[in-house]
């Protein structure tokens, strides 16, 4: 009977402790959002390299690989400072559970926060714990099991971090994501790549030396959209990363210039020139039953969706100079969004529907703006020596990527929405432009 | 007991959600399958003339991709715009009239208009502006008395500059329209 009891307990502790890491955070939504990060205040992290949990050798350095890939999210957000490494008094093999290691040997080199874990590799397969601690409370905040294949390691890694940013701020953070972009290597021609945010697992999309530009995801990225001069002229192309073909979205009426996904994948929203005029149109997603949306003499380009599908901003020079307009998808009522410069462009709707990003030019420099849909007063929010253009907001709402030349080439960058904390994404030896933020991947 | 079963329907369950949500794609390491087979046709139309052949084969992009900058070496010279403008100034217009006289006494060419932008402002904003340049010479053109047939038009945008100085004297230079001449007889 005693025996009996004893495996029970063992038996539901175990089952406990899975459920607590499973749905981790379900356990610690106490914590969630509680924390300022508003202050500019960095909160001091430390993330250890991972513990060895299996028998294998770690030959493809998923021990400091996922660790890396934390430490460089937790900079990038602006929101925590990352003690480095080699302060840490502890060594890999030291214990993950708050009851098995001495709090104080993180409190003694500064850190609030402590990621913890430790990983199985099986052939291909993997499987990773991460924990986070609150380090002066001596007690873990959110741990989560990953299984997956060790190819994949960073996505775990950037799942944690997104994780890691939703206890601190109440929403998960954008680094288990991609971005695309064009890079023309180095004063070539122009190609679509993607990679994730720290540039890792970078992925180059076209290689046909021709003028690629303007890709853009399908709102479960798992597609591309994006222009292309492949066969001498210019047509819109659509990728499918699941199966790697590319296809040749038809022209019904012209030939395109961009392209993007409506949000529930439906639609497209495209220009087309025809006799020297652009005009913006919606296809369906095979690119057929053209909707004619304007018809002005004007150039009318660049077509972004509301998150919620019903409006549409775009670039019209209908009035003499570019600005942004706003569309009624059903009734095709169009209102100008932006009266202050003589150009703005490149629209992007924010996921969370209140602004749109915009790039437009003041002293013959080129920045990024935003302004509430409602109109109003636009906010510049990046300045200085160099141009800053084309924003693409990250699915969280809170960044933007965008890209700058003020390092001489162009290089994508991500910032917060507010022009805080820029930090450079891209290192290519050419130049890389159009960035576009992928949503969440699974 | 039965708190216990319920309590491994759980985690059976749990566990299903985490396979499911873990990352099990990654897009195949390889070039773009579907994009090597690259189909390069020029952008002029066929039915050229055998003897002395101008040179316009293919224009800007043809020269990008040979590395030579894509600068005309045809019987047609550029003409050049203002920022963010479409207008043809008296000097456009005096070369086009040129152009005009040209094509009228070499009535088997075609030519094939590129425009072009500088590399200020937004790639698709200057892709729409460069189809303007391209058909405002067009227009121009047959107002003058030059079939609309003989005449094509393709907008590169900012994506073929000529120089990538930041200076005005290199931004001009790249706001123009060049002229791919295919048929007829080059002048002698």
């Amino acid at each position: 009977m005693n025996l009996l009891l004893k495996k029970i307990i063992v038996a539901g502790l175990l089952i406990f402790a899975f459920l607590v890491f499973v749905r981790g955070s379900f356990y610690a939504q106490v914590n969630t959002g509680t924390i300022d990060l508003t202050g500019g205040r960095r909160v001091p992290i430390a993330i250890a390299p991972l513990r060895n949990l299996g028998s294998g050798d770690d030959k493809r350095g998923v021990s400091d690989g996922v660790a890396d890939a934390i430490a460089s999210d937790m900079k990038l957000s602006g929101w925590f400072r990352v003690i480095d490494r080699s302060a840490y008094i502890e060594g890999p093999q030291s214990g993950i559970t708050a009851d098995s290691f001495d709090f104080k040997n993180w409190t003694t080199i500064g850190a609030e926060s402590l990621v913890k874990g430790g990983f199985t590799v099986q052939g291909d397969d993997l499987t990773v714990e991460l924990r986070l601690f609150d380090v002066y409370q001596a007690k873990q905040l959110v741990g989560k099991k990953y299984t997956g294949k060790v190819r994949d390691f960073r996505r775990i890694a950037h799942r944690f971090a997104d994780e890691i940013i939703n206890q601190f701020t109440g929403t998960p953070g954008p680094f288990n994501t991609r971005i695309a972009y064009v890079s023309n290597g180095g004063g070539g021609l122009k190609e679509v790549y993607f990679s994730h945010l720290d540039g890792t697992e970078k992925f180059q999309v076209t290689n046909n030396k021709s003028i690629n530009l303007s890709p853009a995801w399908s709102p479960d990225g798992r597609m591309l959209l994006y222009t292309s001069f492949r066969d001498g002229r210019r047509s819109l192309f659509l990728y499918d990363l699941t199966t790697g073909r590319e296809t040749r979205v038809p022209d019904q009426v012209g030939s395109s210039i961009g392209g993007k996904w409506s949000p529930d994948s439906q639609h497209i929203a495209v220009s087309f020139e025809r006799g020297g005029n652009t005009d913006v149109y919606v296809v369906d997603r095979s690119g057929r039953s053209p909707r004619r949306m304007t018809e002005d003499r004007g150039i009318d380009v660049s077509p972004a969706w509301a998150p919620d599908g019903s409006r549409l901003a775009f670039v019209s020079n209908r009035s003499g100079s570019p600005q942004i307009y706003l569309m009624d998808v059903a009734t095709g009522n169009v209102r100008r969004l932006t009266f202050s410069g003589s150009y703005n462009t490149s629209p992007d709707w924010s996921p969370k529907g209140d602004k749109i990003a915009f790039t437009g030019r003041v002293s013959g420099r080129f920045q990024i703006f935003t302004i509430a849909v409602q109109g109003g007063e636009p906010q510049q929010i990046t300045s200085g020596s160099g141009d800053n253009e084309d924003p693409s907001w990250a699915p969280d709402g809170r960044f933007i990527a965008f890209s700058s030349n003020r390092g001489g080439r162009y290089h994508i960058y991500m910032m917060r929405e507010s022009g805080e904390n820029q930090q450079r994404l891209t290192a290519s030896g050419g130049d890389d432009s159009s960035p576009s933020w992928s949503s969440r991947l699974e | 007991m039965a708190k216990l079963s319920g309590f491994w329907y759980t985690a059976i369950f749990c566990t299903f959600l985490l396979l499911q949500g873990c990352p099990k794609k990654t897009p195949p390491t390889e070039g773009a399958e579907g994009a090597g087979k690259t189909t390069t046709q020029g952008t002029n139309k066929p039915g050229d003339s055998k003897t002395k052949e101008s040179t316009a084969e293919g224009g800007s992009l043809k020269d990008v991709r040979e590395g030579k900058p894509p600068v005309g070496s045809g019987p047609l010279g550029e003409i050049y715009f203002a920022f963010d403008s479409f207008d043809l100034n008296p000097e456009a217009r005096a070369t086009l009239k040129k152009h005009a006289d040209w094509l009228k006494s070499n009535a088997s060419a075609r030519a094939e208009i590129e425009g072009h932008c500088d590399d200020r402002g937004t790639n698709e904003y200057n892709l729409a502006l460069g189809a303007k340049r391209a058909q405002a010479a067009k227009d121009y053109l047959v107002s003058l008395g030059i079939p609309a047939e003989r005449l094509s038009t393709i907008s590169y945008g900012e994506e073929l500059p000529v120089c990538r100085e930041e200076t005005e004297d290199c931004w001009q230079k790249n706001r123009r329209d060049r002229f791919n001449v295919s048929g007829g007889k080059a002048p002698s």
